[in-house]
């Protein structure tokens, strides 16, 4: 009786088992069909709707743009591809040699100390196909200066005062500034033009301007095309289309431009491998130790002179920039109104150096309470290396030095007013570049005693720096090369390092030479075939 | 299996909560952004404006109160360098690191699990001595190392391959040839101990005994009994992956979130860094999830565990 019983639950447990087998089968099975499904299309995640860059023109960055809004240009991801490019502005800077150019101003004088009047340019649409007059100059003034957008060329450019602007008619344009201004079209080089249909409650990301090109597509994340504008007023440009992609590594950015994969790369590093391809160029960089001057030993004057003696410029320019760079003795680099040519780099004297030292230590200066110098990664190629070596060339002087390296934001606290609180004296490892063309936007900054990247400075050196922004001509070049010269007598807020090179990588399909303005307003219309 | 998967999922809601509130405050202890963002000489009345402008003038509570608010609607609010969503900007990174995550890790697995078996079957044979001293190397390998190394020797000197991007088929080789290596260096020495010692166990010798052939011992016996401790393995070796390829990303332009994160931290562009993190971790949460399913599945001790 037992044994049929026994072998039905036998075959009961018997099908249990083959369900349960089948179960975990047909859930390992689902598991790995959705795996597949999840990975096994060919295409990158989003990356499906990206066209090619045909016959166009390929240029690869460093960085994406975060946005493409033109009143945000004076930032340097944005600006490569915006200025000049999609938007344009009223004047336009030659980069080589700094005069300034019409563009959609035709022609501007200075009607009173404090006004300046622009005549526009006829003929002139926007990429959406409206006309462009006065009232669209007067309302990007007003946006980019006036508003409360927070634009990022408002302060890089203007100062807190608003400017009253107006347009006269459909041609003139007048503005006028609080304070008599004689470098207001320059600084009106900087704001580029937008149609009065552009918003101001908020930023835009992709404008409507009247330059060469206009926003084809934009794959966040992926890549950038700009196609040219048809109803353009000057000369085409010679490339149908600009395709840019970003990569963050110099050796990729190079090695996309030896294996044909683009024809422009920027912001290349001496050892990034761009070889035969690789162009160098001045890129109105200079880097420099800014110290401060309130706690000993740095409050000295020896102490301070004894790091510039210390520093081997020439050497680190050979050894650590590969010779792309030249020894710096001021802030400003030529091609920038007031560079000062007849101020030569402190000689490297280490002898000197430590007799300056060891005097200031029999006067009582602590010459042995350390200093911090404060470096930032991707400051420039070989930063940490070049901090290692000015480290190890002022310890040779006999100062104590602690190397401390910082990420960006962290770099901008000691950078930047209001400093790190109980920081003790610092010797701050920065590039300054002066991009705008006038020694006023180094000097401003960097040399007055409350200036926003100032460490040091005295109230009778403010009045020379404010007389000097009043000038114009050669009376302002004679003015700015004076103060720079007595920056280094009497103050020695910096131990400057080098006027730095740039480099890029040319395919060999492309004709282009590069400039000091490349990397933040790479022009695409000066770019061509080769041949 | 739902009361398993019930209670695996709720207590998966304290850590992601640990992780809501930790990304929140680490964040702010980074520093205030406005120095990145505004341009080098902004007044203080454009320092105080930005400020108003991205909530930062607030107190912290309300400020998190905020974000708590926004993380229970799915709004992480607007990136402060490019003005998109931020949680939008998450979301469209994160399927690229899936997608590479989930190449590398099969590519892994299946190699592993060929390369350690055929290791282990003859212990301190040329095989696997061969075998052992490779997986120790690769391993050992810096991936940003093997990343340029395979850029200059691919896409450059040879022009086989594209240097990077993410269009064409040849796209995917060398970011995931890079990323494989470590996890299958990894993965070869685990399968190879754990069937080392699979093989040495009775129930083999039984199989032999009744005159198994090795390639059933191997997939039948061995491999199965070794598949626990190598599903271990792989588990955190795909969370690493998941949680952002961070230098392969960056070196290859790949769109994903570790690069997306190590740039939003950089940038201090704290929405975009809450919405990538909590992405992030509730990925991890499912993969874990997905791991302990397979533990059940492939041992019952763990099924029966479950259930009590």
């Amino acid at each position: 009786m037992s044994q049929p019983s026994q072998s039905r639950a036998t075959r009961r447990n018997r099908m249990i088992g083959r369900f349960r087998v089948a179960r975990r089968r047909t859930a390992v099975a689902a598991l790995a069909a959705g795996f597949a499904v999840l990975v096994s299309s060919c295409t990158v995640a989003n990356s499906d709707s990206l066209g090619g860059s045909g016959s166009g023109l390929r240029i690869v960055l460093p960085e994406e743009p975060p946005t493409l809004e033109p009143c945000e240009s004076s930032l340097t991801s944005t600006g490569v591809v915006v200025r000049s490019n999609i938007t344009q502005p009223l004047i336009e800077r030659d980069p080589k040699s700094g005069d300034l150019s019409p563009l959609l101003s035709t022609g501007w004088k200075r009607t009173s100390d404090t006004r300046w009047t622009f005549t526009m340019r006829e003929g002139v649409r926007f990429q959406d196909g409206t006309a462009f007059n006065a009232r669209d100059a007067a309302y990007s003034i007003e946006r980019a200066v006036n508003s409360d957008l927070g634009c990022n060329v408002d302060g890089y450019v203007f100062g807190e005062d608003p400017l009253d602007v107006e347009a006269v008619d459909e041609r003139t344009l007048t503005v006028e500034s609080k304070e008599p201004d004689p470098i207001l079209p320059l600084r009106l080089s900087f704001v580029e033009i937008v149609p009065t249909s552009t918003g101001t409650a908020k930023k835009v990301r992709q404008p409507v301007g009247t330059g060469p090109y206009e926003i084809g597509r934009w794959d966040t994340g992926l890549k950038l095309r700009l196609d040219r504008n048809k109803r353009y007023w000057g000369k085409a440009p010679s490339y149908e289309n600009v395709t840019y992609q970003w990569r963050a590594e110099g050796t990729v950015r190079a090695a996309m431009v030896t294996s044909d994969e683009a024809d422009v790369a920027l912001k290349l590093g001496p050892l990034d491998g761009a070889g035969d391809r690789g162009v160098n160029h001045p890129n109105n960089e200079t880097t420099a130790l800014r110290l401060t001057g309130e706690e000993p030993p740095l409050d000295d004057p020896r102490v301070r002179q004894a790091v510039n003696y210390a520093l081997d410029k020439r050497g680190i320019v050979k050894s650590l920039f590969s010779g792309l760079g030249k020894p710096a003795g001021q802030l400003v680099p030529s091609g920038v109104l007031g560079h000062n040519p007849s101020i030569k780099p402190w000689p490297h004297d280490l002898k000197k150096a430590r007799a300056l030292v060891k005097a200031a230590k029999a006067d009582g200066v602590p010459t042995g309470k350390q200093i911090l110098m404060v470096g930032r990664h991707e400051l420039f190629p070989r930063v940490s290396e070049t901090a290692e070596v000015l480290q190890e060339q002022l310890t040779q002087a006999g100062l104590n030095i602690k190397l401390k390296m910082v990420d960006e934001s962290a770099h901008l606290e000691y950078q930047l007013r209001p400093f790190v609180p109980d920081a003790g004296p610092v010797a701050l490892l920065i590039q300054h570049g002066n991009q705008a063309g006038d020694a006023a936007f180094t000097v401003d900054q960097y040399m007055t005693s409350k200036g926003a990247q100032s460490v040091m400075g005295t109230k009778g050196f403010d009045k020379v720096i404010e007389e000097a922004g009043r000038k114009s001509g050669k009376q302002r070049q004679k003015a700015y090369e004076e103060l720079l010269k007595q920056q280094n007598g009497d103050i020695t807020q910096f131990a400057h390092i080098a006027h730095m090179r740039g480099v890029v990588a040319l395919s060999p399909n492309v004709s282009y030479r590069p400039n000091s303005a490349t990397n933040d307003e790479l022009r695409l219309a000066d770019i061509r075939p080769a041949g | 299996m739902i009361t398993f998967l019930r209670r695996r999922t709720l207590s998966s809601v304290i850590p992601l909560a640990v992780v809501v509130l930790g990304v929140f405050c680490l964040a702010r202890l980074t520093g205030n952004p406005a120095s990145l963002y505004l341009p080098l000489n902004a007044t203080e009345q454009m320092r105080q404006d930005f400020a108003e402008r991205n909530g930062l003038d607030q107190p912290v509570l309300s400020q998190m109160a905020d974000y708590l608010g926004g993380v229970l609607r799915l709004d992480f609010g607007e990136s402060l360098r490019t003005g998109q969503s931020a949680g939008r900007m998450a979301l469209d990174a994160f399927p690229a690191t899936l997608q590479l995550a989930g190449f590398t890790m099969l590519i892994a697995v299946l190699g592993a699990a060929v390369v350690g078996s055929w290791a282990a079957f003859k212990p301190n044979g040329l095989a696997d001595r061969v075998c052992s001293t490779m997986s120790m190397i690769a391993a050992s390998v810096p991936d940003f190392w093997f990343a340029i190394v395979g850029i200059w020797i691919f896409a450059v000197t040879l022009g086989w391959l594209p240097t990077s991007g993410v269009t064409g088929h040849g796209i995917w080789i060398l970011p995931i040839a890079t990323l494989v290596v470590r996890p299958f260096g990894v993965l070869v020495q685990v399968v190879r101990g754990a069937m080392v010692s699979a093989l040495s166990s009775p129930y083999v010798k039984l199989a032999r005994s009744k005159g198994a052939d090795d390639y059933r011992i191997v997939t039948h016996h061995a491999l199965r009994n070794a598949a626990a401790p190598a599903l271990t393995v792989a588990g955190d070796l795909t969370v690493g992956l998941v949680n952002g390829a961070v230098v392969v990303e960056t070196i290859f332009g790949w769109p994903g979130i570790g690069k997306l994160m190590i740039d939003s931290i950089l940038q201090r562009d704290f929405a975009v860094l809450q919405a990538a993190v909590l992405v992030t971790a509730v990925a991890i949460f499912v993969l874990n999830i997905l791991i302990d399913v397979c533990y059940a599945l492939l041992d019952a001790r763990v099924r029966q565990a479950a259930k009590t």
